[in-house]
């Protein structure tokens, strides 16, 4: 089933998908238990002739089994997944001066891309507002600061196994970094209205010369 | 005043009176289920109209649609190109014109369109049935009572309902169209009008719902009340059978979620007549944007377990019967689903892992959702102990009921994915939800549901279902079912977002459409599999092989009283001698021993 | 209505029903207190910034809890006069606390006429959007609480209630109680905090 999973792209993607692969051989194994246990008892137990059922009011060693054993499962899948939960989401373990900044902001039904230009620096008058067109360089660490203006938007890009609801006045920070260049498509993923549907941005990953060359041309006045 | 007297006199009483404002708990739980069975076959016509537009985005919807000759030349053939001329040549704005011009579904119509299907699933179908028609009926005569504690409070809770159905109807036709937020009806976009243009759809949504709200406290009130203080002799909280505990405790929490729902639909509907800013966050003394989604969800999972439990309940109740064995582990079934409804009041954020809420909570969260396996396990495991060594009888209900462990397992297990936050970054709010969804509530609420009509049917009309079609109607439905919803896992794991009208705007989406065709298609045949039940339910009202008192040779309290069942259900209130599940009892010679049955008899694990 | 379901019961199912009733009515200020204290957090400066030189009537409003702590005495008063089949000091007892819960209603809403001639409505942010809802609900609840006051007065007058017979001021009491319970929750809340 997971190898419709699409590719991916990003650093901590990997991480994603092994825990996805983990919990999908668990739960594989858990519902061939039951499913099987079923089976075999609806066979072996079913009503025949001259066979009275067994009167078995439970077993209490049998109950603290199968309730330890899920503990401990699920336990241990939580576990697991703190750290790569953090690594993902939890600002403070980002890794800091980032590449390459830009703020993302949604609204009724686009994405506005809010360069900072050569200062670095959001809000100043050499920022740069491209609509849909994400630029970014491969194999760089960039940050994105998520915003909307009208209703709750969601920033996703199924390649980077990347997802991030847009609140109205808030900034949300994210950060990824692309392992392959590529024109990836970023949808809307929380309904935002009737043109939920088709939300729809693309995040260039370009190679380290072509991200230059573009930002050369974007901001001549840099060198 | 003695009983005989007392039914005898209530023979003669109106229509009015006996069918329509009955005050008898098992009328008004037959009121529910036909309620119920008609919202369903709503909600199930609005999925399978979005379904087509899923398959064939943009194609005219058959029947109502035009031929392609009319969308080309204009050249009217069908009866539908009629009458698409006609509403063109109106100069006023018809109804189908403004959202399915043509027959094509229009992308703010396709959100009406689920935002409705979900709620009335859920508000009018799933909770009135397991509840209130299931709730009412089996309560009094399973603890051995005369009828509910507050009978004119009774009768007014299903009123409330359908006066709760109205509304929500009329949504439909006023204008800017009904509700289309979600049936989860996240602010800002369904507190301020602008942002979907819709009008009074979305108040009356909410309207809606804060009736039902009253409608289900009433409700809760009354079954607290009559399983507290009215069980029969002899009938100690132990030895309830298991879908009453499953009902006590669903009751208890609707009694206390429904009103945070209340709560906050009043704020919405400040927010959108009144001018509030409570969701609407601005710089200046505004509100927050996340406010609704965590009292939404702090009532919606409590919800999601209303819709599940008296579904375990009901499979409790037949699997041990068509097993010829007790229950496995009585006492630890009723403490798991104590667990599990106390573990639903601390997991509400594992709907909110992407919405920004803070990392480190959505840690607890995840942490807190997971632990929620623990108790599913002991039930699930509890199922299948109670089939080995069994007799198992394969009656349909049965069937049905063994649909549910499996199916619930699914859905179930797909929940561990979603809980675990790294996983639901990428699957959350795709198909892989959406899956999940119709694993626990139709494969486990709706199969639970089928199998408690088919099973109570003779109790509550006095004739059996006609077992042929019952059985057709589970095949198919069952093949169907995981035709079209299996295979949205697979959607899911391929990022095919939800909500979406259009699968094939997206390039990443391509060579889905196959997928979303199939689906499509086994989502008609599983509504046709829908219209047999409907049909042999009416059909068996009145023309079914007539039942015998006790069919299934069970031991509780609904079978002792007589067939069909006379006002005050019981001619002398029956004593209880023993747990519920005594089947193929070691030295008896017969292989069930009734709750009622005097002599004495080994007792059961609940005294 | 049957003769035969008297079963044992550790409360009357009125008592229960009350009670259970309650729970639900916690749940809903649950819910509301719950958005109250969203925004109170949520803002850095309480009031904010918009509605700052809004000033709540902490002192009249302290009265009024006063009054109001008064009437659930003056409940109470009624149901044991009942229970020792005091007829007419029931009917007094319970003059009185509707004449305290009026009371109560009068003043706060005099005392929202004044706030809104202040300048704070509904509109006024969430600030004043939650003080109208937070505080409204209470008191359309204290209004319900009067009407059924009056109804199981008017009963009163009618003789229908003994020391055998006094449900109905039972879970009058039990309602009003706990309507007069809530409020200096809120009051230290909306108010005070
Ligand atoms: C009947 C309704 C019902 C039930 C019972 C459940 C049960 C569970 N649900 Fe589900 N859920 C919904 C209805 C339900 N859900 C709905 C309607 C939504 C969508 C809302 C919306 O956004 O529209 C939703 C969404 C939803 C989400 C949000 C996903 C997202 O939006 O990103 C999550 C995340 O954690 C979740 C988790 C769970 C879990 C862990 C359980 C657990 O209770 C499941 C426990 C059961 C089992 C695990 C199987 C049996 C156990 C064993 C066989 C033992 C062995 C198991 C292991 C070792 C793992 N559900
Ligand atoms: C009790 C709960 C319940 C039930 C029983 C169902 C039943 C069905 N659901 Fe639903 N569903 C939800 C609860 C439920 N659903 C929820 C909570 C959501 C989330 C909504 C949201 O995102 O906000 C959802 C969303 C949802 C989606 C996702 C929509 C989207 O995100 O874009 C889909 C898509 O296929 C779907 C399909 C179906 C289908 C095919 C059925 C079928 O099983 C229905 C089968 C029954 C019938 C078809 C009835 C038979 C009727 C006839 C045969 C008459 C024919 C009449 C006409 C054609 C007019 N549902
Ligand atoms: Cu923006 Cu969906
Ligand atoms: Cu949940």
């Amino acid at each position: 089933m997971l190898q419709w999973l699409p590719p991916n792209v990003s650093t901590f993607g990997q991480g994603v998908d092994s825990l996805f692969h983990l919990i999908y051989y668990i739960t594989l194994a858990v519902f061939i238990l039951v499913t099987g246990t079923l089976i075999v008892f609806l066979i072996k137990y079913r009503h025949q002739e001259g066979r009275k059922a067994t009167y078995i009011e439970g077993s209490t060693t049998l109950e603290i089994v199968w309730t330890a054993a899920t503990t401990v499962i699920v336990f241990g899948l939580a576990m697991l997944s703190l750290p790569q939960w953090n690594k993902i989401k939890s600002p403070t373990q980002f890794p800091e001066n980032p590449d390459v900044l830009v703020q993302v902001t949604g609204k009724q039904f686009n994405w506005d891309m809010t360069y900072p230009g050569p200062d670095n620096e959001l809000g100043t008058d050499d920022d740069l507002k491209l609509e849909n067109e994400l630029h970014v360089p491969v194999n760089a660490v960039v940050h994105i600061r998520l915003t909307a203006v009208d209703v709750i938007h969601s920033f996703f890009v199924p390649q980077l196994r990347l997802k991030q609801d847009t609140l109205p006045n808030r900034f949300i920070n994210v950060w990824f970094e692309a392992t392959q260049p590529g024109r990836y498509e970023i949808p809307c993923a929380e309904l935002c209205g009737f043109g939920h549907s088709g939300m729809l941005g693309y995040l260039n990953v370009h190679t380290q010369e072509d991200y230059d060359a573009w930002v050369r041309e974007r901001w001549p006045s840099t060198q | 005043m003695n009983d005989n007297e007392h039914i005898s006199h209530h023979h003669e009483e109106s229509f009015i009176s006996k069918y329509l404002f009955s005050l008898d708990h098992k009328t008004i739980g037959k009121q529910f289920l036909i309620y119920g069975l008609i919202m369903f076959f709503v909600g199930g016509g609005l999925a399978l109209l979005f379904r087509w537009q899923l398959a064939y985005p943009d194609r005219p919807v058959p029947i109502i649609g035009a031929s392609p000759q009319y969308l080309e030349e204009g050249e009217v053939v069908t009866g539908a190109d009629k009458m698409w001329e006609r509403i063109y040549e109106t100069d006023k704005e018809e109804w189908l014109e403004v959202n399915m011009p043509n027959g094509v579904i229009e992308p703010a119509f396709y959100n009406m369109l689920f935002t409705m299907h979900a709620t009335i699933m859920v508000f009018f179908v799933v909770v009135p049935i397991l509840v209130g028609a299931f709730g009412n009926f089996l309560i009094p005569l399973m603890i051995g009572t005369r009828d509910m504690a507050f009978p004119i409070l009774n009768m007014l809770s299903f009123w409330l309902a359908v006066l709760a159905a109205i509304v929500m109807v009329i949504g439909f036709f006023v204008p800017g169209g009904h509700a289309a937020a979600g049936w989860t009806g996240y602010a800002p976009l369904s507190s301020d009008p602008q942002w979907t243009g819709v009008d009074w759809g979305q108040n009356l949504w909410a309207i809606s719902l804060l009736i039902q709200g009253f409608s289900s406290l009433v409700g809760s009130i009354n079954y607290i009340t009559t399983i507290i203080n009215m069980r029969a002799p002899g009938m100690t909280l132990f030895r309830m059978p298991l879908v009453i505990w499953s009902l006590f405790i669903v009751a208890i929490l609707l009694l206390l979620a429904f009103p945070v729902l209340s709560s906050a639909l009043a704020l919405l509907i400040f927010d959108r007549l009144a001018g509030t800013t409570f969701f609407t966050a601005t710089a200046e003394g505004g509100g927050d944007a996340l406010l609704w989604q965590h009292l939404f969800w702090f009532f919606g999972h409590p919800e999601v377990y209303i819709l599940i439990l008296p579904g375990m309940g009901i499979v409790s109740e037949l699997i041990p019967v068509f097993s010829r064995k007790p229950v496995f582990g009585y006492r630890s079934m009723v403490y798991a689903m104590i667990a599990i409804a106390f573990l639903g009041w601390i997991v509400w954020g594992h709907h909110m892992f992407q919405s920004g809420m803070r990392p480190a909570l959505a840690s607890a969260f995840m942490t807190s959702t997971m632990l929620i396996a623990v108790p599913s396990a002991i039930k699930t495991f509890n199922w299948l102990g109670t089939m080995f060594k069994g007799s198992i009888r394969f009656t349909t209900p049965m069937l049905h009921a063994i649909a549910f462990v499996s199916m619930f397992v699914i859905g179930g297990l797909s929940g561990i994915y979603m809980a675990n936050t790294p996983v639901d970054i990428f699957i959350h709010d795709t198909y892989y939800i959406v899956a999940h969804i119709h694993y626990v509530v139709f494969g486990g609420s709706l199969f639970a549901i089928f199998g408690g009509i088919i099973f109570w049917f003779p109790k509550m009309f006095g004739r059996y279902m006609n077992d042929v079609l019952s059985k057709i109607h589970f095949w198919l439905t069952f093949i169907a079912f995981n035709c079209t919803f299996f295979p949205m896992h697979i959607l899911g794991v391929g990022g095919h977002m939800r909500r979406i009208s259009n699968p094939t705007q997206y390039e990443f989406l391509q060579g889905f459409e196959g997928m979303n065709i199939f689906i499509t298609m086994s989502a008609f045949t599983l509504g046709i599999a829908q219209l047999i039940l409907v049909f042999n339910f009416f059909w068996s009202m009145y023309r079914g092989k007539v039942a015998e008192q006790n069919p299934w040779q069970v031991n509780t309290l609904e079978w002792e009283a007589p067939t069909p069942v006379p006002h005050g259900n019981f001619e002398q209130i029956p004593t209880v001698y023993r747990g519920p599940y005594e089947y193929s009892v070691p030295g008896a010679e017969s292989d069930w021993i009734r709750q009622a049955e005097p002599e004495h008899a080994p007792t059961s694990a609940g005294d | 209505m049957f003769t035969d379901t008297s079963e044992v019961r550790p409360i009357s199912n009125a008592r229960l029903g009350i009670l259970i009733l309650l729970g639900a009515e916690m749940m809903l200020f649950a819910g509301l207190i719950g958005a109250f204290l969203v925004f109170r957090m949520g803002n850095v400066t309480w009031p904010p910034p918009s509605n700052i030189d809004i000033q709540l009537p902490h002192a009249i409003t302290g009265v009024n809890t006063f009054l109001l702590l008064l009437s659930g005495y003056t409940m109470f008063r009624a149901l044991r006069a009942i229970q020792k089949n005091l007829i007419k000091q029931l009917r007094n007892w319970l003059l009185v606390t509707a004449g305290l819960g009026f009371l109560f209603l009068i003043i706060q809403g005099s005392e929202w006429t004044q706030l809104v001639r202040n300048g704070l409505t509904l509109q006024s942010g969430v600030y004043g959007g939650i003080f109208y809802v937070l505080i409204g609900c209470h008191a359309v609840h204290v209004f319900g609480a009067v009407i059924w006051l009056l109804i199981v007065l008017a009963m009163a007058i009618a003789g229908r209630f003994s020391a055998e017979r006094n449900t109905g001021v039972e879970i009058c009491t039990i309602y009003w109680i706990f309507v007069v319970l809530l409020w200096p929750m809120l009051y230290v809340l909306v108010y005070l905090l």
